[in-house]
């Protein structure tokens, strides 16, 4: 009976009291023009990403390299001091510019986000100092969630010429997330997708096509309809999509309904899903199909 | 001895006379207290046969050992008797602080037998029990007379149940009322009003000490905490009101006496739009953390309580769209002391037979579906007895059996209670739940509706595993209601069984398993079974209104949808074999033995007293 209860209580540090950091300042050399600029959903790049970021966080950090070119954004924005030396100094310049003290870290050529991974990073600090996703057998620093407390060490790093993000790890206490951990919200991974050459942005732009080419309408009921104060929500997914990832754009339109109704395993205990009004599901692995109505209602129908 | 005082009070109201008895700890250990006290006590001093109102009908209040342990949602106590609707057993819930008065009062139950020669109060001042005379309360509301008794007491500390107008009449659906919250289902406020007695006053200092308080505090912390996390929040952020559109999208809502199951005008009264509109407060009972009650704000600028069960019945039930009046028709319900369900199952019946042409009387009052006057004028006339107020005051059974012909098939009752807000063509475990219920058609002595939106099974066919579902719902409520625990903490036990017992082993001392707790739940259950036996049920009992059988779901997403007669009988049948009974429905005494009940029932079984009709299914 005195056992901790994972899941029934709401267990998220709020995307709303963290700070985004997206570190702008690379050379693009491979891709051959800046990549921060390049068109993406008719806007440019670090537009399109601080847009998505912006509307849940409590603020934004965008880390520039001095004289960089960018739009006009509605940001912190920081330059370093010293040009291309590599992504510890842009993490240690957006931790040091932040006021929150707990920052998500990006970089601005992955556009595929996902704010319930996001969420669920953010969840698993409390007792750590970095979080970070281990994807492919490698970490992804450039997606990660650190304390702010931690940048003097990335200093230290620097002026010992320290350039790789993951020799801090060591010295911190580092949650590691592993692949099917992440898999559980992301199952494809997209949202660790970088783009770094021409064909990769080609890669990118038919994603994204792909991606969201089945439509479903979302109806929200009771304390989810009242959060998003809104009934129907339509989404576009890509084909083959699951419940996961309706929940994951759902979140993605709603920050609010993040941490209430919707949390990192799929929709929190108390909610269930009903698809076309017909079959009631709450397994996140279930498929949905272009057309299909998602009711989304708590799962006590007693009174 | 932990958890409970051990004794009873037995007031006799003929003779003025009261008596404390010892309650023996076996009969605690093996029913608890609420529910399946009640039901053990109503066993033993119900005659067999009796009349409901009779002054030998017993009206029993109990307590329960886990109230007054400041768990959350345990401050409840049940009202057990013989219903004058269904004339089966009629045992109803309520809460909040008379329930924690009761427990200090110093004692486990007060059986009321008897009838006053005037009408009359009891005040049960810890060991003192006084009569008074009600004369001057004739008429008055529950919350009415609760003021008033307590300031003619002089004693602001007493808590007060009484019945209003509907219960002084006899009204068969009318219910017992403390502090706005009601004992509301099966007639117990008739059947009070029978007696003479308008209302119980309360007042006591009575401790009752836990085997285990440091153990009790730390479970009561764990459960508090929950009860404030995400599986509660329908009833904390928007109260039972949000299941009408979920219920209208589902094609589940009753509407228009079961013609439909979705309203049109559902998004108008919808728990959303309500919460949105017309949201005042928010309220609990006493030891509360979820709070679940919303209080509305009315036309007259007065506030109203709203439930769904409420909303339902004299919303789309009767065809009626306007929150205004559903909100009046609550007030009406409420100040009179009227079963809401009853009364709008009744009224929608009344609606239909009326606009069939075969309700005399019902013009005057324009009584037909969407009516909103005709509905508000005629609560009143229910609750007085005046006009077709005094056929509908007999409750939809009756009253169709009375009118003959046509109009007992849109009698929509099992036993004669008038079915809840949910459509049982398409939740085929409710329609199970429903038809067997022995309160008759109930949604709080099972929560079957739980299996058909959970996934777990289709809820639009039937198939063969209902029965065990349904069996075991019903068993899991008997032991909730006995402890006492409210329904709506029942998703924040991981493992209810295991978690119940050890709650009740560290209030009571003993060493209370989760078998024995669930055998417990069994235990109760079938009482209630075996007194409805001893009471004169008969196999088709247990049954649903002809109209559920005969007629498909015109409209939305369960268009087409019905319930034949063979599938529930299929159904039925699989219960009774879940439950062990015979094919017959009846208990076998093998069975009745291993649960350590009665078994020498046989020479009494039906003695039903024909003043309790029935419909053939």
């Amino acid at each position: 009976m005195n056992r901790p209860y994972n899941g029934i209580m709401d267990d998220h540090r709020s995307i709303a009291d963290a700070t985004a950091v997206i570190l702008t300042g690379g050379k693009s050399s491979r891709m051959g023009r800046p990549k921060a600029l390049l068109p993406f959903d008719d806007e440019p790049l670090i537009a399109h990403i601080v847009r998505r970021l912006g509307r849940v966080f409590a603020e934004t950090v965008v880390v520039a390299a001095p004289e960089q070119e960018l739009p006009l954004l509605p940001v912190v924005l920081v330059r370093d001091q010293v040009a291309y030396r590599g992504p510890v100094s842009g993490i240690y310049h957006g931790l040091k510019a932040a006021t929150k003290d707990v920052c998500f870290v990006t970089s601005c050529d992955a556009p595929f986000l996902n704010l319930a991974l996001i969420s669920h990073l953010l969840s698993q600090i409390a007792d750590w100092d970095v979080v970070a996703p281990f994807w492919q057998e490698r970490f992804q620093p450039l997606h990660a969630v650190y304390r702010t407390k931690v940048a003097p060490l990335l200093k230290d790093q620097l002026e010992r010429g320290e350039l790789r993000p993951i020799f801090l790890y060591d010295k911190v206490r580092t949650r590691k997330i592993h692949e099917d951990e992440i898999r559980r919200l992301d199952p494809e991974g997209f949202s660790l997708l970088n783009i770094n050459s021409p064909a990769d942005y080609d890669a990118a732009l038919q994603l994204w096509s792909k991606k969201y080419s089945i439509s479903v309408s979302v109806e929200l009921f009771g304390v989810a309809r009242m959060l998003a104060k809104t009934q129907w929500v339509p989404l576009d997914l890509a084909q083959g999509a699951t419940l996961a990832q309706v929940f994951s754009a759902l979140a993605d339109k709603f920050p609010v309904l993040l941490g209430r109704v919707i949390n990192s395993e799929g929709l929190s205990n108390g909610y269930t899903c009903n698809i076309n009004g017909l079959k009631f599901v709450r397994t996140p692995s279930a498929k949905v199909n272009s057309g299909d109505k998602i009711l989304i209602l708590s799962a006590d129908a007693g009174g | 001895m932990y958890g409970f005082h051990g004794r009873l009070l037995h007031v006799d109201l003929s003779t003025g006379q009261s008596f404390w008895h010892e309650i023996e700890k076996p009969r605690l250990r093996a029913f608890l207290g609420g529910i399946g006290l009640g039901t053990s006590l109503l066993y033993d001093y119900a005659p067999a046969g009796v009349d409901p109102f009779s002054p030998a009908n017993p009206l029993i209040f109990t307590s329960a050992p886990l109230v007054g342990t400041g768990l959350t949602t345990t401050a409840k106590f049940a009202v057990v008797t013989k219903s004058p609707l269904t004339g089966f057993i009629a045992d109803s819930l309520s809460s909040s602080y008379f329930a924690l008065e009761l427990k200090r009062v110093g004692i486990d139950a007060i059986v009321i037998t008897g009838r006053a020669a005037a009408m009359a109060y009891i005040f049960i001042n810890n060991d003192k029990v006084e009569f008074h005379s009600a004369d001057h309360l004739r008429g008055k509301s529950p919350l009415e007379c609760e003021s008033l008794i307590r300031a003619e007491l002089d004693t602001p500390a007493a808590r007060v149940a009484a019945i209003g107008k509907a219960g002084e009449n006899k009204v068969r659906f009318a219910t017992i009322s403390n502090e706005g919250r009601h004992a509301g289902r099966g007639g117990v406020g008739a059947v009070m009003g029978s007696k003479n007695l308008k209302a119980i006053a309360l007042c006591g200092d009575h401790a009752t000490a836990v085997a285990d308080p440091t153990a009790v505090d730390s479970i009561a912390a764990v459960l508090r905490e929950r009860s404030l996390g995400s599986l509660t929040d329908k009833y904390r952020k928007i109260g039972t009101v949000a299941n009408l559109a979920v219920f209208n999208r589902l094609g589940t809502l009753p509407t228009r006496n079961f013609q439909q199951s979705t309203f049109e005008d559902a998004d108008a009264l919808s728990g959303e739009t309500l919460t949105e509109n017309n949201f005042s407060r928010r309220h609990g009972c006493a030891s509360c953390t979820i709070r679940c009650e919303r209080l509305f704000k009315a036309v007259d600028g007065g506030e109203q309580r709203l439930e769904y069960e409420t909303l339902f019945a004299l919303g789309p039930l009767c065809g009626i769209h306007d929150p205004e009046v559903v909100l009046r028709a609550a007030h009406l319900c409420d100040h009179y002391g009227l079963d809401t369900i009853s009364t709008g199952g009744t009224l929608a019946w009344a609606m239909e037979c009326s606009e069939r042409g075969l309700l005399p009387g019902a013009e005057e009052l324009g009584l037909k579906f969407g009516q909103a006057e005709a509905l508000l004028a005629a609560i009143p006339a229910i609750a007085e007895g005046r006009g077709v107020g005094a056929l509908l005051a007999q409750g939809s059974r009756r009253a169709a059996i009375e009118l003959g012909g046509e109009s007992m098939r849109w009698a929509m009752h099992v036993k004669g209670l008038e079915l809840p807000g949910y459509e049982p063509r398409s939740l085929k475990t409710m329609a199970l739940g429903l038809a067997v219920s022995p309160r008759g058609a109930c949604h709080n002595r099972s929560g079957a509706y739980e299996a058909d939106f959970s996934g777990e099974v289709d809820r639009l066919r039937t198939d063969s595993k209902r029965g065990s579902l349904v069996a075991a719902s019903e068993d899991f409520a008997a032991a909730l209601d006995s402890l006492i625990v409210c329904k709506f903490l029942r998703k924040c036990f991981t493992d209810f069984y295991r978690e119940g017992a050890e709650l009740l082993s560290k209030v009571t001392g003993w060493d209370y398993s989760s078998v024995e707790l669930k055998r417990t739940g069994e235990r109760i259950h079938n009482l209630k079974k075996l007194f409805n036996v001893r009471e004169g049920w008969r196999y088709d009992d247990d049954w649903l209104p002809e109209r559920l059988l005969n007629e498909t779901l015109p409209t939305g997403i369960a268009q087409g949808v019905g319930l034949s007669a063979a599938e529930l009988r299929e159904m039925i049948q699989q219960y009774y074999r879940a439950r062990g009974w015979d094919e017959t429905g009846n208990i076998p005494e093998e069975k009745l033995g291993a649960l350590g009940l009665p078994t020498h029932i046989s020479s009494m079984l039906g003695v039903r007293n024909e003043t309790d009709p029935r419909t053939k299914p």
